[in-house]
């Protein structure tokens, strides 16, 4: 008999890892806040979650996924940026791992994220991109790993689950970017989003979350796009003041 | 079944079960067992398969020394702290002693003679004087090694066990046994001080093991590599080095078809001592390397060493992994994915933007080279976060650019002209466009010989916002 003070009305003061169906889950205070107060409230954990795998769906790259990322990623202009790779703490370092195109540096440190924090991977075979970034995630040693998946493959499930079974060993952020495509089979992920462009800002779509099913989409307003973003400070000196007197005298005279 | 001068000296339980017991002449056992294995008992490869034990244990306590019957003694007294308590250390022995291909029986006792000969008596672990004393005195007296000789008569007094044999009057036991068997009573009961040579590491470490067959697959050898690479360990831990660069090398077939031995060099952009991370390292490399005809021998070399630096930890350690293990994954990215794949950024001090993006391998240390950039990014104008390997040729609709539709420029221009004083000067304008997607795309306006208004510019593609 299930009365209104029963426990098992609020599971979740049982313990942190129970939740109803309708519930997000609330595991603990472990997410990391996206930046954006509208998507940490409808992420469990208020955030993202380190250490599991998280899939972004895209149709294809370049339509803002990264903006999405940059109040996790970025730092404050000019911290870490004069240091060397070999002195950054922990939670500075970013590997990408299979980059869709080249990566180029003075964009990243555009956006907030200092060129020595960045490590590219690249591996020629896709099992080797599936051994390096299990060795990134066991090593434990980057805030931030971003892995990309070009083309949808046959026993992709299983390279998802060693993966995911790799992120629960530490505490990285992993991102991996899949095609659309994906959203179709079944993934291991706790957390699946797809991601699709719209005016200024994407909207996101909660495939697979620990929570209750949500079929409209979250549009997130992602400023500043880079037609927003300042221009260039015209970099001109303010010509010195000449105040009355400070002429020499032998020229005044 | 092995033999030692035509009798038999070890018999598997299959064996056993057939009737074959040590002792035993060939023939009977040709005759028992005829389908059994039949090896030659070789003193000198035991030998040295003990001193490989006993540097291999090196790294666990720098006092080992080599006992009679096959046994390493360790002065673990000063280790058990570092090492996480006996239970703990006992399970790193097992694991060092399996690596090696060997099996052992591990005691532990307060006196070396003590523990020596409950070793011989199965795997005993004591830790006090009283539990040490209660074990021995129930021990057979054929372990004491001074007493041999003199066992049929110990036998017929009715003094099978230690402790009876020390109940025994100690003049008489002294006049007609010798004065070794009551030394080495009271050595091991503690009473009596014990001496041991230690065993010294030598000067340099190159070790080299004989397969057992022609092997031509790489994941077997990096199994054999790990027994190399448990001498080397304690080795290193031993003189308190780090090493630099390994050599290992496989050797082929001998003889007629003579091939020269494959020498394969692992450098180490950190100096390590760590067996597990040597370990997966060498696996790596020899994964990746080929191997021209099957190897019969393996050896391993230490080239290049350094003294060891201690290991600083922070007072309030943070989550995760620490800067040398980052260094140790690099390390092993490089190994497997090649070091032309493992990149750090090393942007330079130009307005090109294919130029400016300059990566490196993070073997190669990035404060030698020419022209970083030093401005703060902030202050320049907006770049996009992928760069396009060449520029992709934008076709024209309605004077638009088409990029899968046509693009919506969303920024003024940014003119980049430079290159001119390497004679191959550009003139270029970027844009910031817009699909109708929303995707937004870093794409130029290329002018051939500067700015005139008859020649129709090229677009082209050459970036992406993510």
């Amino acid at each position: 008999m299930l009365t209104p003070s029963s426990p098992l009305r609020t599971p979740e003061t049982i313990h942190p890892s129970l939740w109803l169906a309708s519930q997000l889950a609330r595991g603990g205070a472990r997410g990391v806040s996206s930046g954006f107060e509208a998507l940490d409230a409808e992420l469990p954990e208020r955030g993202w979650p380190p250490g599991v795998l998280i899939e972004l769906l895209l149709p294809q790259d370049g339509i803002g996924e990264l903006r999405l990322l940059r109040p996790l990623l970025a730092q404050e202009p000019g911290q870490g940026a004069a240091r060397s790779p070999q002195r950054l703490a922990r939670a500075e370092r970013i590997a990408l791992l299979q980059a869709p195109y080249q990566v180029n540096a003075p964009g990243w440190a555009h956006m907030g994220v200092a060129a020595a924090r960045l490590l590219h991977l690249q591996a020629d075979h896709p099992a080797d991109a599936v051994w390096a970034a299990e060795q990134v995630l066991r090593a434990d040693s980057c805030q931030a790993l971003l892995m990309w998946q070009t083309r949808q493959r046959k026993g992709d499930h299983e390279l998802l689950r060693r993966l995911h079974i790799a992120a629960q060993s530490g505490h990285t952020l992993f991102f991996m970017f899949r095609p659309l495509a994906c959203a179709r089979e079944a993934s291991p992920a706790p957390l699946r989003l797809t991601l699709h462009a719209a005016r200024d800002g994407l909207d996101i779509g909660f495939l697979k979350r620990r929570g209750p099913l949500r079929e409209q989409t979250l549009f997130l307003p992602l400023s500043p796009s880079p037609n927003l973003q300042r221009h260039a400070p015209v970099d001109r000196r303010t010509p010195a003041l000449a105040t009355a007197g400070s002429l020499s005298s032998e020229l005044a005279g | 079944m092995v033999f030692e001068r035509e009798r038999v000296s070890a018999v598997s339980a299959t064996a056993r079960a057939l009737g074959v017991h040590e002792g035993m002449r060939r023939g009977g056992v040709q005759l028992l067992a005829p389908a059994a294995h039949q090896h030659e008992r070789d003193p000198l490869q035991e030998t040295a398969m003990l001193q490989q034990a006993a540097l291999a244990l090196l790294q666990y306590t720098p006092q080992v020394a080599l006992a009679e019957e096959a046994c390493v003694l360790l002065d673990v007294s000063a280790s058990l702290r570092l090492f996480g308590g006996i239970r703990a250390l006992c399970r790193k022995i097992r694991i060092t002693i399996a690596r090696l291909g060997l099996s052992a029986t591990l005691a532990c006792a307060v006196t070396a003679t003590g523990a020596w000969m409950l070793a011989r008596f199965g795997d005993v672990r004591t830790l006090r004087t009283a539990s040490l004393c209660r074990r021995l005195d129930r021990l057979p007296v054929v372990l004491l090694s001074a007493a041999v000789a003199h066992l049929e008569w110990l036998h017929g007094l009715g003094c099978r066990q230690l402790g009876q044999l020390r109940r025994l009057p100690r003049a008489g036991l002294q006049r007609r046994c010798g004065k070794d068997l009551l030394d080495m009573l009271a050595r091991a009961y503690g009473e009596a001080p014990e001496v041991h040579d230690w065993v010294v590491a030598p000067p340099a470490f190159r070790a080299r093991i004989e397969l057992p067959d022609r092997i031509d697959q790489t994941d077997i050898l990096a199994t054999y590599a790990q027994r190399l690479l448990a001498q080397l360990a304690g080795w290193l831990a031993a003189r308190q080095l780090a090493i630099k660069k390994l050599r290992l090398w496989l050797e082929h077939e001998r003889g007629r078809q003579a091939v020269p031995p494959t020498e394969l060099g692992l450098p180490l952009s950190v100096p390590a001592w760590q067996e597990d991370h040597l370990h997966t390292l060498v696996k790596e490399k020899l994964s990746r390397s080929t191997l021209a005809a099957p190897a019969i021998a393996l050896g391993l070399a230490a080239d290049e060493l350094q003294a060891q630096q201690a290991a600083s930890e922070l007072l309030f350690p943070e989550p995760g992994g620490s800067a040398e293990d980052h260094q140790r994954l690099l390390e092993l990215l490089v190994a497997r994915l090649g070091a032309d794949k493992v990149q750090q950024a090393a942007p330079r001090a130009d307005h090109r933007p294919e130029i400016a993006n300059r990566w490196c391998s993070v073997m190669q240390s990035t404060t030698r080279l020419p022209a970083p950039m030093t401005t703060n990014p902030a202050h320049l104008p907006p770049r996009p976060l992928w760069l396009l390997e060449e520029p992709l040729p934008l076709r024209l609709h309605r004077h638009r650019p088409v990029y899968r539709s046509p693009l919506e420029f969303t920024s003024p221009p940014e003119r980049i002209e430079a290159g001119w004083w390497e004679g191959r000067p550009l003139t270029r304008d970027y844009f910031t466009a817009r699909d109708a997607q929303h995707a937004y795309y870093w794409i130029f306006r290329q002018w051939r010989g500067g700015e005139r208004p008859d020649e129709e510019p090229q677009w082209f593609l050459h970036g992406l916002f993510g």
